[in-house]
């Protein structure tokens, strides 16, 4: 019998509700909750352990409890590390993404979990990993847990895999070619799926192009002079101290900083954690990535009306369209209320 | 236009006394084949062997393979190549089937040539391990190439064609055992209520320098705009194919003498759609090209009325930027189109499928991986060189590899990427391989 070490939030964990998402991670002997479960469904592994962790603190202090849940594995001997599932659970979907991570790197093992299509984990991790393709919510538990039992005992007993559409989780970028067990030949395929469009039946594409959302570009302003232009950066530039927490890569958050009576950017109060450039010349002069020197002379020489007093930034290396997509949408948000007219969005 | 193939469905090829058919049975002069072979003064070695699919043989490099045929009104198989300037497509042309001459370097592969396996786990790459193979192995005297990762091969290559009509003459006052027939009328007879459909071929013309490109009655596809084509044509020798593009992805002269979407489209018309014919179009590099090229086949298509199109491209890489941009422009202008390509999605399968993609490119056949690695034991018996995989930049192969070692193993075991099989991926039609998300 091979064994399965088992990963679950604080929640599914049974230590409590969102009053114990900072619990810090623990290990129990044998399945807790879902890992029960999961243990009952698995033909040829035993669940050993189960790993607990709350979802704020890993969120909260990412390297850390990965750091804390690698140790605890260390001196345990497993063949698979499952974690969830995490529906639509954004916290929970990360966690599991980020551990399931570290425990492939540090122990070579397989590892695989299961999320919601829209749980952020998704974006940010299915290009590594294993997702399965989950439920919303804990509704689809039984079900998510089998594909998972399933997909984890063919690995374990080395029988074939299955495609991603077969086997149930997300694609991820990773195509190989396959001999079609109907023999189907290509001319065939063709004239079937031509037939399809021409008659406005639906078809399937052997090669989907990932659909591209295009931005319409804005109307012109029609008074520069009497504007309020807000700046915004992709470059990582905040305050020393990064009060946000802003990631170096694969950023989730931004942050929005004053600028209220300052002329310009000094580099003892700002600098950047963009991870995906020389930073040297930056963190000289922050003002050649967001150039509010510049901005306050064309505001003092009546070029554009107002400086709004707070910048915006976030780091752009790594980020998931999704989350670009989302941090876009609350920035806008914040702009609209404040009447802000323009923003010039500085890219590294 | 009315053209007929008779077939001969051969069943066995032995060498004997006199090159003649018999019920299933292709028995062929060895010295006569030969000296139609050494015709050709740039030849200076040459020899002939039977192949049989599930024979423990390996083949390579392989330049080109073709159909044995004869046309029976004395024109030549490949005219302007291999003869005068005739019209191709047109009366009766006598085909022995289930067989292929194949070409294979005795000294030297390039960037182009391929793989064939006639047995075991290898056969399952090529369309070519499931037929009787008369294999020309020859060396000649292009000494300027040897050394080059592009060749010609004019020599090989225009030997194989004449070793195909040689064969083929054996059949030519026999009664066929089965007739196909493909009939076009003009195009302004051609009305029946059924969706107008068009096939544009984009064939492989990247190469500027004369001699590597696909040839249409010997013109260099480098240099032609798009122009309209009759399938039968196609179908009977108008079409030669060339010296470049890593060989998964080539158009064999036998792909384009069977050419299986276009008689599926045949078989198709009058039922569910009305096949116009086909738009011959190319890969060339430059952009004026391309856009010249595109501009051809879309105005090709509303000037005839098409409703919908296939559009099929013989390569990867560069060429990807015509096949995608061509389906783009036919869809802007109202035709409906699906593509038939293949991908390179890299060893690890991680890398962007084409190198130009757009989502109104939203139906696509996919007919395999260029970069799939594949690994095979040795085989028995090896004819041409097994070194040029790894000598000579065959596209699939390599000299040596930090992780995977040579291509080429001491034992005779092979490692090689799916770019070496030998036309391994149909794209013409027949591959019944598809790519999938792991």
């Amino acid at each position: 019998m091979k064994k399965a070490i088992v990963y679950l939030n604080q929640f599914f964990g049974q230590i409590g509700g969102e009053s114990t998402a900072g619990h810090q991670p623990a290990i129990k002997e044998g399945g807790i909750g879902p890992a029960q479960e999961l243990n009952r469904q698995l033909q040829h592994a035993e669940v050993t352990h189960t790993v607990v962790c709350g979802d704020n603190y890993m969120v909260e202090n990412e390297e850390e409890a990965v750091k804390q849940i690698l140790e605890l594995l260390s001196d345990k001997e497993f063949d698979i590390f499952i974690s969830g599932p995490a529906f639509k659970a954004g916290r929970y979907g990360l966690a599991c993404g980020a551990v399931n991570k570290a425990v492939h790197e540090a122990f070579s093992v397989p590892v695989i979990t299961s999320m919601h299509t829209e749980n952020p984990g998704v974006d940010l991790y299915k290009k590594e990993l294993i997702i399965f393709s989950g439920g919303e919510s804990v509704i689809a538990m039984d079900e998510d847990l089998k594909k998972l039992a399933v997909y984890a005992d063919k690995i374990l007993t080395n029988q074939p895999l299955g495609t991603a559409e077969e086997e149930g989780y997300h694609a991820r970028g990773n195509r190989h070619q396959i001999w079609r067990d109907d023999q189907v030949c290509a001319a065939d395929r063709v004239v079937d799926m031509l037939l399809k469009k021409i008659h406005d039946q639906p078809f399937e594409s052997e090669l989907p192009v990932p659909k591209r959302d295009n931005v319409p570009i804005a109307p012109p302003l029609s008074d520069l002079a009497t504007a309020r232009i807000a700046v915004l950066t992709s470059g990582g530039v905040v305050p020393v101290n990064n009060p946000d927490h802003i990631r170096s890569a694969s950023a989730t958050r931004w942050g929005k900083y004053s600028i209220e009576g300052m002329e310009r950017l000094e580099a003892d109060i700002f600098k950047t954690i963009h991870g995906g450039y020389d930073p040297t010349a930056i963190d000289a002069d922050p003002n050649i990535c967001v150039p509010i020197d510049v901005l306050r002379a064309y505001e003092a020489e009546g070029k554009i009306g107002h400086l709004y007093e707070f910048f915006y930034s976030t780091v752009g290396t790594g980020v998931t369209q999704s989350d670009a997509a989302r941090m876009g949408r609350e920035i806008v948000e914040d702009l609209l209320a404040v009447d802000v007219d323009a923003a010039i969005m500085i890219s590294t | 236009m009315k053209f007929t193939i008779g077939n001969f469905l051969v069943q066995e090829i032995r060498f004997g006394a006199n090159t003649s058919y018999k019920k299933g049975l292709l028995t062929i002069n060895k010295s006569e084949a030969l000296a139609v072979v050494c015709e050709d003064d740039h030849i200076t070695e040459a020899d002939l062997y039977l192949v049989h699919p599930g024979d423990d043989v390996r083949l390579l490099p392989v330049k080109d393979a073709v159909e044995p045929r004869i046309k029976l009104d004395g024109a030549p198989l490949f005219p302007g190549v291999t003869g005068q300037m005739v019209q191709c497509g047109e009366g009766i042309t006598h085909a022995l089937k289930g067989c292929s001459v194949v070409v294979v370097g005795q000294q030297w592969g390039g960037y182009q040539d391929g793989v064939i396996d006639m047995g075991g786990e290898g056969a399952k790459y090529t369309y070519f391990s499931q037929l009787h193979n008369i294999v020309l192995v020859a060396d000649t005297d292009e000494a300027f190439e040897q050394k080059e990762l592009q060749k010609k091969n004019s020599a090989l290559r225009r030997a194989g064609l004449r070793l195909a009509e040689y064969i083929g003459s054996a059949v030519k006052t026999m009664e066929p055992e089965k007739m196909e027939q493909y009939e076009m009328v003009p195009v302004a007879d051609r009305v029946i209520p059924l969706p107008k459909i068009a096939l544009v071929l984009q064939v492989q013309s990247q190469m500027e320098k004369p001699g590597y490109n696909t040839l249409c009655y010997g013109w260099d596809c480098n240099h032609m705009v798009p122009t309209f084509i009759n399938p039968n044509e196609i179908l009977d020798g108008a079409m030669v194919s060339g010296s470049f593009m890593p060989s998964s992805s080539k158009w064999s002269t036998y792909d384009f003498q069977n050419f299986p979407m276009i008689k599926r489209l045949y078989q198709e018309h009058g039922k569910t759609l009305n096949f116009i014919g086909v738009i011959l179009s190319n890969l060339n590099v430059e952009s004026d090209q391309k856009e010249r090229s595109t501009l051809f086949v879309v105005n090709m298509a509303k000037t005839l009325g098409i409703d919908a199109a296939i559009v099929a491209e013989e390569g990867y890489g560069n060429p990807d930027t015509d096949f995608t941009s061509c389906l783009v422009a036919l869809e802007d202008a109202g035709i409906k189109t699906v593509g038939l390509t293949n991908e390179c999605t890299g060893k690890d399968g991680r890398s962007q499928p084409l190198v130009y993609m757009h989502e109104k490119a939203d139906a696509i056949v996919s007919c395999g991986n260029v970069s799939e690695l594949i690994e095979l034991p040795p085989a028995k018996i090896v004819l041409g060189n097994l070194q040029a995989l790894a000598r000579d930049g065959m596209s699939g192969g390599w000299a040596d590899d930090e992780l995977l070692g040579p291509s080429v193993r001491p034992d005779g075991s092979i490692i090689m990427e799916n770019n070496a099989m030998f036309c391994g991926d149909q794209v013409v039609g027949w591959s019944t391989k598809t790519v999938k998300e792991f």
